[in-house]
Protein backbone atom coordinates (compact mmCIF):
# COMPACT_ATOMS: atom_id res chain seq x y z
CA UNK A 1 0.00 0.00 0.00
CA UNK A 2 2.77 2.37 0.92
CA UNK A 3 4.76 1.53 -2.19
CA UNK A 4 1.71 2.02 -4.37
CA UNK A 5 1.02 5.53 -3.09
CA UNK A 6 4.71 6.34 -3.43
CA UNK A 7 4.65 5.27 -7.07
CA UNK A 8 1.44 7.20 -7.66
CA UNK A 9 2.85 10.42 -6.25
CA UNK A 10 6.18 9.93 -8.03
CA UNK A 11 4.58 9.50 -11.46
CA UNK A 12 2.21 12.42 -10.85
CA UNK A 13 5.12 14.68 -9.88
CA UNK A 14 7.18 13.66 -12.91
CA UNK A 15 4.24 14.30 -15.23
CA UNK A 16 3.79 17.78 -13.74
CA UNK A 17 7.53 18.45 -14.02
CA UNK A 18 7.42 17.47 -17.71
CA UNK A 19 4.45 19.78 -18.30
CA UNK A 20 6.23 22.66 -16.57
CA UNK A 21 9.55 22.26 -18.38
CA UNK A 22 7.98 20.95 -21.64
CA UNK A 23 11.22 19.36 -22.76
CA UNK A 24 12.91 15.96 -22.65
CA UNK A 25 16.38 17.45 -22.23
CA UNK A 26 18.59 15.07 -20.25
CA UNK A 27 19.59 17.60 -17.57
CA UNK A 28 15.99 18.64 -16.97
CA UNK A 29 14.92 15.01 -16.73
CA UNK A 30 17.65 14.17 -14.23
CA UNK A 31 16.82 17.06 -11.93
CA UNK A 32 13.08 16.41 -12.32
CA UNK A 33 13.42 12.75 -11.37
CA UNK A 34 15.64 13.66 -8.42
CA UNK A 35 13.25 16.32 -7.07
CA UNK A 36 10.20 14.12 -7.62
CA UNK A 37 11.91 11.19 -5.91
CA UNK A 38 12.80 13.22 -2.81
CA UNK A 39 9.34 14.79 -2.57
CA UNK A 40 7.57 11.49 -3.15
CA UNK A 41 9.74 9.73 -0.59
CA UNK A 42 9.12 12.31 2.13
CA UNK A 43 5.43 12.95 1.48
CA UNK A 44 4.08 9.49 0.71
CA UNK A 45 1.96 9.39 3.85
CA UNK A 46 -0.14 12.28 2.56
CA UNK A 47 -1.33 10.03 -0.24
CA UNK A 48 -1.88 6.75 1.62
CA UNK A 49 -5.46 7.21 2.78
CA UNK A 50 -6.66 9.42 -0.07
CA UNK A 51 -8.10 6.40 -1.88
CA UNK A 52 -6.66 7.13 -5.30
CA UNK A 53 -7.98 4.69 -7.90
CA UNK A 54 -5.87 2.21 -9.82
CA UNK A 55 -5.45 3.58 -13.31
CA UNK A 56 -6.79 1.93 -16.43
CA UNK A 57 -7.46 3.11 -19.96
CA UNK A 58 -11.19 3.06 -19.38
CA UNK A 59 -10.93 5.26 -16.29
CA UNK A 60 -8.75 7.82 -18.06
CA UNK A 61 -11.21 7.94 -20.96
CA UNK A 62 -14.06 8.50 -18.51
CA UNK A 63 -12.06 11.19 -16.73
CA UNK A 64 -11.54 13.15 -19.96
CA UNK A 65 -15.21 12.70 -20.76
CA UNK A 66 -16.07 13.88 -17.25
CA UNK A 67 -14.13 17.11 -17.75
CA UNK A 68 -16.13 17.80 -20.93
CA UNK A 69 -19.40 17.13 -19.09
CA UNK A 70 -18.29 19.37 -16.22
CA UNK A 71 -17.57 22.24 -18.61
CA UNK A 72 -20.95 21.81 -20.28
CA UNK A 73 -22.70 21.86 -16.90
CA UNK A 74 -20.75 24.95 -15.80
CA UNK A 75 -21.74 26.85 -18.96
CA UNK A 76 -25.40 25.82 -18.68
CA UNK A 77 -25.55 26.74 -15.00
CA UNK A 78 -23.86 30.08 -15.75
CA UNK A 79 -26.55 30.94 -18.28
CA UNK A 80 -29.26 29.86 -15.84
CA UNK A 81 -27.89 31.98 -12.98
CA UNK A 82 -27.36 34.96 -15.30
CA UNK A 83 -30.99 34.67 -16.39
CA UNK A 84 -32.14 34.59 -12.79
CA UNK A 85 -30.12 37.69 -11.90
CA UNK A 86 -31.13 39.74 -14.95
CA UNK A 87 -34.80 38.83 -14.77
CA UNK A 88 -36.74 41.81 -13.31
CA UNK A 89 -38.57 39.62 -10.79
CA UNK A 90 -35.40 37.70 -9.83
CA UNK A 91 -36.92 34.23 -9.53
CA UNK A 92 -34.60 32.80 -6.88
CA UNK A 93 -35.45 30.57 -3.94
CA UNK A 94 -32.27 30.14 -1.92
CA UNK A 95 -31.97 27.41 0.65
CA UNK A 96 -29.81 24.61 1.99
CA UNK A 97 -30.47 21.00 1.01
CA UNK A 98 -28.80 17.70 1.82
CA UNK A 99 -27.83 15.21 -0.86
CA UNK A 100 -26.54 11.71 -0.48
CA UNK A 101 -23.52 10.22 -2.22
CA UNK A 102 -22.51 6.64 -2.79
CA UNK A 103 -18.85 7.48 -3.25
CA UNK A 104 -16.55 6.04 -0.61
CA UNK A 105 -13.01 7.45 -0.95
CA UNK A 106 -12.03 10.92 0.26
CA UNK A 107 -10.69 12.07 -3.09
CA UNK A 108 -13.87 11.05 -4.92
CA UNK A 109 -15.99 12.98 -2.43
CA UNK A 110 -13.70 15.98 -2.84
CA UNK A 111 -14.00 15.91 -6.63
CA UNK A 112 -17.78 15.66 -6.38
CA UNK A 113 -17.98 18.52 -3.87
CA UNK A 114 -15.70 20.72 -5.95
CA UNK A 115 -17.65 19.96 -9.14
CA UNK A 116 -20.86 21.00 -7.40
CA UNK A 117 -19.19 24.16 -6.13
CA UNK A 118 -17.79 25.00 -9.56
CA UNK A 119 -21.22 24.95 -11.18
CA UNK A 120 -22.82 28.30 -10.38
CA UNK A 121 -25.99 28.17 -8.31
CA UNK A 122 -24.94 25.29 -6.11
CA UNK A 123 -22.29 25.41 -3.42
CA UNK A 124 -20.99 22.66 -1.16
CA UNK A 125 -20.85 23.83 2.44
CA UNK A 126 -19.59 20.66 4.07
CA UNK A 127 -19.36 16.91 3.80
CA UNK A 128 -20.71 14.88 6.70
CA UNK A 129 -20.18 11.16 6.18
CA UNK A 130 -22.21 10.26 3.11
CA UNK A 131 -24.17 13.51 3.07
CA UNK A 132 -23.27 16.74 1.33
CA UNK A 133 -24.64 20.02 2.64
CA UNK A 134 -25.46 22.20 -0.34
CA UNK A 135 -26.56 25.80 -0.69
CA UNK A 136 -28.83 26.06 -3.71
CA UNK A 137 -29.87 29.31 -5.35
CA UNK A 138 -33.16 27.90 -6.62
CA UNK A 139 -34.35 25.02 -4.50
CA UNK A 140 -36.36 22.73 -6.74
CA UNK A 141 -36.72 19.84 -4.33
CA UNK A 142 -36.27 19.66 -0.58
CA UNK A 143 -36.46 15.89 -0.41
CA UNK A 144 -33.06 14.13 -0.16
CA UNK A 145 -33.67 11.67 -2.99
CA UNK A 146 -34.95 14.23 -5.47
CA UNK A 147 -32.24 16.74 -4.63
CA UNK A 148 -29.61 14.02 -5.08
CA UNK A 149 -31.04 13.19 -8.47
CA UNK A 150 -31.00 16.81 -9.67
CA UNK A 151 -27.66 17.97 -8.25
CA UNK A 152 -25.42 15.00 -7.72
CA UNK A 153 -26.40 12.28 -10.13
CA UNK A 154 -25.12 13.93 -13.33
CA UNK A 155 -21.58 13.94 -11.89
CA UNK A 156 -21.76 10.86 -9.76
CA UNK A 157 -22.49 8.39 -12.52
CA UNK A 158 -19.08 9.19 -14.07
CA UNK A 159 -17.26 9.42 -10.75
CA UNK A 160 -18.53 5.96 -9.77
CA UNK A 161 -16.69 4.54 -12.78
CA UNK A 162 -13.55 6.65 -12.32
CA UNK A 163 -13.09 6.07 -8.60
CA UNK A 164 -14.99 2.78 -8.33
CA UNK B 1 -11.27 76.06 4.63
CA UNK B 2 -9.74 72.66 5.18
CA UNK B 3 -10.73 71.62 1.70
CA UNK B 4 -9.04 74.63 0.15
CA UNK B 5 -5.83 74.00 2.06
CA UNK B 6 -5.78 70.34 1.05
CA UNK B 7 -6.43 71.32 -2.57
CA UNK B 8 -3.52 73.72 -2.52
CA UNK B 9 -1.26 71.07 -0.96
CA UNK B 10 -2.37 68.56 -3.58
CA UNK B 11 -1.59 71.08 -6.31
CA UNK B 12 1.91 71.63 -4.96
CA UNK B 13 2.56 67.89 -4.82
CA UNK B 14 1.22 67.47 -8.38
CA UNK B 15 3.44 70.23 -9.76
CA UNK B 16 6.43 68.74 -7.98
CA UNK B 17 5.81 65.27 -9.40
CA UNK B 18 5.22 66.64 -12.90
CA UNK B 19 8.48 68.61 -12.84
CA UNK B 20 10.37 65.64 -11.47
CA UNK B 21 9.02 63.27 -14.11
CA UNK B 22 9.38 65.79 -16.91
CA UNK B 23 13.13 65.90 -16.59
CA UNK B 24 13.47 62.10 -17.05
CA UNK B 25 13.86 61.20 -20.72
CA UNK B 26 11.59 58.25 -21.40
CA UNK B 27 12.73 55.45 -23.67
CA UNK B 28 16.37 56.57 -23.81
CA UNK B 29 18.98 54.42 -22.16
CA UNK B 30 20.96 56.87 -20.16
CA UNK B 31 22.69 54.75 -17.57
CA UNK B 32 25.88 53.05 -18.65
CA UNK B 33 25.60 50.29 -16.07
CA UNK B 34 22.22 49.19 -17.43
CA UNK B 35 23.57 49.03 -20.96
CA UNK B 36 26.51 46.96 -19.78
CA UNK B 37 24.21 44.47 -18.06
CA UNK B 38 21.99 44.11 -21.12
CA UNK B 39 24.73 43.63 -23.71
CA UNK B 40 27.30 41.68 -21.70
CA UNK B 41 25.15 39.97 -19.07
CA UNK B 42 24.75 36.62 -20.81
CA UNK B 43 28.38 36.52 -21.92
CA UNK B 44 29.78 37.32 -18.50
CA UNK B 45 27.48 35.31 -16.23
CA UNK B 46 25.94 32.64 -18.45
CA UNK B 47 22.46 33.36 -17.07
CA UNK B 48 19.81 33.95 -19.73
CA UNK B 49 17.61 35.82 -17.29
CA UNK B 50 19.31 39.21 -16.99
CA UNK B 51 17.51 40.06 -13.75
CA UNK B 52 19.02 36.97 -12.17
CA UNK B 53 22.49 37.83 -13.44
CA UNK B 54 22.17 41.23 -11.77
CA UNK B 55 20.66 39.93 -8.54
CA UNK B 56 23.05 37.05 -7.95
CA UNK B 57 26.19 37.99 -9.82
CA UNK B 58 26.74 41.71 -10.16
CA UNK B 59 24.92 42.46 -6.93
CA UNK B 60 25.23 39.11 -5.16
CA UNK B 61 26.51 40.64 -1.96
CA UNK B 62 23.45 42.86 -1.85
CA UNK B 63 21.22 39.79 -2.11
CA UNK B 64 22.99 38.25 0.88
CA UNK B 65 22.06 41.41 2.78
CA UNK B 66 18.43 41.13 1.66
CA UNK B 67 18.23 37.55 2.82
CA UNK B 68 19.69 38.63 6.14
CA UNK B 69 17.07 41.36 6.48
CA UNK B 70 14.35 38.77 5.97
CA UNK B 71 16.00 36.57 8.57
CA UNK B 72 16.11 39.42 11.08
CA UNK B 73 12.45 40.23 10.40
CA UNK B 74 11.50 36.61 11.06
CA UNK B 75 13.64 36.61 14.19
CA UNK B 76 12.05 39.84 15.43
CA UNK B 77 8.58 38.43 14.92
CA UNK B 78 9.57 35.32 16.82
CA UNK B 79 10.85 37.43 19.72
CA UNK B 80 7.71 39.58 19.79
CA UNK B 81 5.38 36.60 19.73
CA UNK B 82 7.42 34.46 22.10
CA UNK B 83 6.18 36.10 25.29
CA UNK B 84 2.52 35.68 24.47
CA UNK B 85 2.64 31.94 23.93
CA UNK B 86 -0.46 30.32 25.36
CA UNK B 87 -1.02 26.65 25.79
CA UNK B 88 -3.10 25.53 22.84
CA UNK B 89 -6.22 23.64 23.75
CA UNK B 90 -6.16 19.99 22.88
CA UNK B 91 -8.37 18.75 20.08
CA UNK B 92 -8.25 21.34 17.33
CA UNK B 93 -11.40 21.50 15.33
CA UNK B 94 -10.71 19.47 12.18
CA UNK B 95 -11.09 21.17 8.81
CA UNK B 96 -13.88 20.04 6.50
CA UNK B 97 -13.22 16.98 4.38
CA UNK B 98 -12.93 19.03 1.19
CA UNK B 99 -10.11 21.18 2.57
CA UNK B 100 -8.42 18.28 4.33
CA UNK B 101 -8.37 16.09 1.22
CA UNK B 102 -7.47 18.92 -1.11
CA UNK B 103 -4.57 19.97 1.06
CA UNK B 104 -3.17 16.44 1.30
CA UNK B 105 -3.47 16.08 -2.47
CA UNK B 106 -2.02 19.46 -3.43
CA UNK B 107 0.77 19.91 -0.88
CA UNK B 108 3.46 17.87 -2.74
CA UNK B 109 2.46 19.46 -6.04
CA UNK B 110 2.86 22.99 -4.63
CA UNK B 111 6.29 22.08 -3.27
CA UNK B 112 7.28 20.73 -6.70
CA UNK B 113 6.15 23.96 -8.35
CA UNK B 114 8.15 26.04 -5.88
CA UNK B 115 11.22 23.88 -6.50
CA UNK B 116 10.73 24.28 -10.25
CA UNK B 117 10.60 28.06 -9.88
CA UNK B 118 13.84 28.35 -7.92
CA UNK B 119 15.75 25.70 -9.87
CA UNK B 120 14.97 27.54 -13.12
CA UNK B 121 15.75 30.99 -11.69
CA UNK B 122 18.52 31.64 -14.23
CA UNK B 123 16.40 30.59 -17.25
CA UNK B 124 12.86 31.81 -16.61
CA UNK B 125 11.30 34.68 -14.69
CA UNK B 126 11.32 33.69 -11.04
CA UNK B 127 13.98 32.63 -8.62
CA UNK B 128 14.76 31.89 -5.03
CA UNK B 129 12.54 34.48 -3.41
CA UNK B 130 9.50 33.66 -5.54
CA UNK B 131 9.99 29.90 -5.25
CA UNK B 132 10.45 30.24 -1.50
CA UNK B 133 7.21 32.21 -1.22
CA UNK B 134 5.35 29.50 -3.16
CA UNK B 135 6.74 26.81 -0.86
CA UNK B 136 5.69 28.83 2.19
CA UNK B 137 2.17 29.17 0.74
CA UNK B 138 2.08 25.38 0.49
CA UNK B 139 2.95 25.17 4.19
CA UNK B 140 0.23 27.70 4.98
CA UNK B 141 -2.30 25.48 3.20
CA UNK B 142 -1.04 22.49 5.12
CA UNK B 143 -1.35 24.33 8.45
CA UNK B 144 -4.92 25.34 7.69
CA UNK B 145 -6.00 22.03 6.20
CA UNK B 146 -4.26 19.33 8.19
CA UNK B 147 -3.41 20.70 11.63
CA UNK B 148 -2.37 17.27 12.91
CA UNK B 149 0.64 16.94 10.62
CA UNK B 150 2.51 20.05 11.60
CA UNK B 151 6.19 20.07 10.88
CA UNK B 152 8.27 21.09 13.84
CA UNK B 153 9.95 24.48 14.05
CA UNK B 154 13.41 22.94 14.45
CA UNK B 155 13.43 21.58 10.91
CA UNK B 156 12.69 25.02 9.52
CA UNK B 157 15.53 26.49 11.54
CA UNK B 158 17.97 23.84 10.32
CA UNK B 159 16.93 24.27 6.67
CA UNK B 160 17.19 28.01 6.94
CA UNK B 161 20.64 27.91 8.51
CA UNK B 162 21.86 25.44 5.89
CA UNK B 163 20.59 27.71 3.10
CA UNK B 164 22.41 30.71 4.52
CA UNK B 165 25.53 28.62 5.13
CA UNK B 166 25.64 27.35 1.53
CA UNK B 167 25.33 30.92 0.23
CA UNK B 168 28.20 32.20 2.38
CA UNK B 169 30.41 29.15 1.69
CA UNK B 170 29.95 29.55 -2.07
CA UNK B 171 30.90 33.19 -1.66
CA UNK B 172 34.03 32.31 0.33
CA UNK B 173 35.10 29.64 -2.19
CA UNK B 174 34.70 32.32 -4.85
CA UNK B 175 36.87 34.61 -2.75
CA UNK B 176 39.70 32.08 -2.61
CA UNK B 177 39.52 30.97 -6.26
CA UNK B 178 38.30 34.00 -8.14
CA UNK B 179 39.70 36.74 -5.96
CA UNK B 180 36.48 38.39 -4.82
CA UNK B 181 33.45 37.40 -2.77
CA UNK B 182 30.85 35.40 -4.78
CA UNK B 183 32.98 35.24 -7.92
CA UNK B 184 31.59 32.78 -10.46
CA UNK B 185 34.20 30.01 -10.28
CA UNK B 186 32.22 27.17 -11.90
CA UNK B 187 32.13 26.75 -15.70
CA UNK B 188 29.38 28.81 -17.32
CA UNK B 189 28.17 26.04 -19.61
CA UNK B 190 25.96 26.49 -22.64
CA UNK B 191 23.44 29.30 -22.22
CA UNK B 192 19.79 28.26 -21.90
CA UNK B 193 20.48 24.80 -20.47
CA UNK B 194 19.75 23.87 -16.89
CA UNK B 195 23.37 23.30 -15.84
CA UNK B 196 24.69 26.68 -16.82
CA UNK B 197 25.59 30.03 -15.29
CA UNK B 198 28.11 28.60 -12.82
CA UNK B 199 27.18 29.07 -9.18
CA UNK B 200 23.93 30.97 -9.81
CA UNK B 201 21.60 27.91 -9.69
CA UNK B 202 23.27 26.70 -6.49
CA UNK B 203 22.88 30.11 -4.90
CA UNK B 204 19.26 30.32 -5.96
CA UNK B 205 18.51 26.89 -4.51
CA UNK B 206 20.07 28.05 -1.23
CA UNK B 207 18.01 31.26 -1.31
CA UNK B 208 14.87 29.27 -2.16
CA UNK B 209 15.28 26.92 0.80
CA UNK B 210 16.16 29.79 3.12
CA UNK B 211 13.26 32.03 2.10
CA UNK B 212 10.80 29.13 2.10
CA UNK B 213 11.85 28.03 5.58
CA UNK B 214 11.84 31.60 6.90
CA UNK B 215 8.36 32.43 5.60
CA UNK B 216 6.98 29.08 6.72
CA UNK B 217 8.51 29.73 10.14
CA UNK B 218 6.78 33.15 10.25
CA UNK B 219 3.45 31.50 9.42
CA UNK B 220 4.10 28.90 12.11
CA UNK B 221 4.82 31.61 14.66
CA UNK B 222 1.68 33.53 13.73
CA UNK B 223 -0.55 30.48 14.02
CA UNK B 224 0.97 29.12 17.20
Amino acid sequence: MKFKSFLYLFILLILIWLTLTSTFHLQELTVGILVSFILALSLTENYIDLGLPALSAKKIMFFIFYIVILFKEIIMANLDVAYRILHPKMPIKPGIVIIRTGLKSDIAKMVLANSITLTPGTFTLDILGDNLLIHWINVKAENIDEATKIIGEKFEKYLRVIFG
Amino acid sequence: MRKIISLILLGIVCVGIIFALYSIPFGKDKIKVGKHYIYNGIKETGAVNIVTSVVLNYRGFDTLGEVTILFIAALGLGVVLYGKKKKRKEGLEPASLVLYTGCRFLFPLILLFGAYIFIHGHLTPGGGFQGGAIIASGFLLSYLGCPRKWISKERFNITESLGGLVFVIMGLIGLTIGGYFLSNFLPKGIANTLFSAGIIPILYCAVGFKVGAELAGIIYNMIE
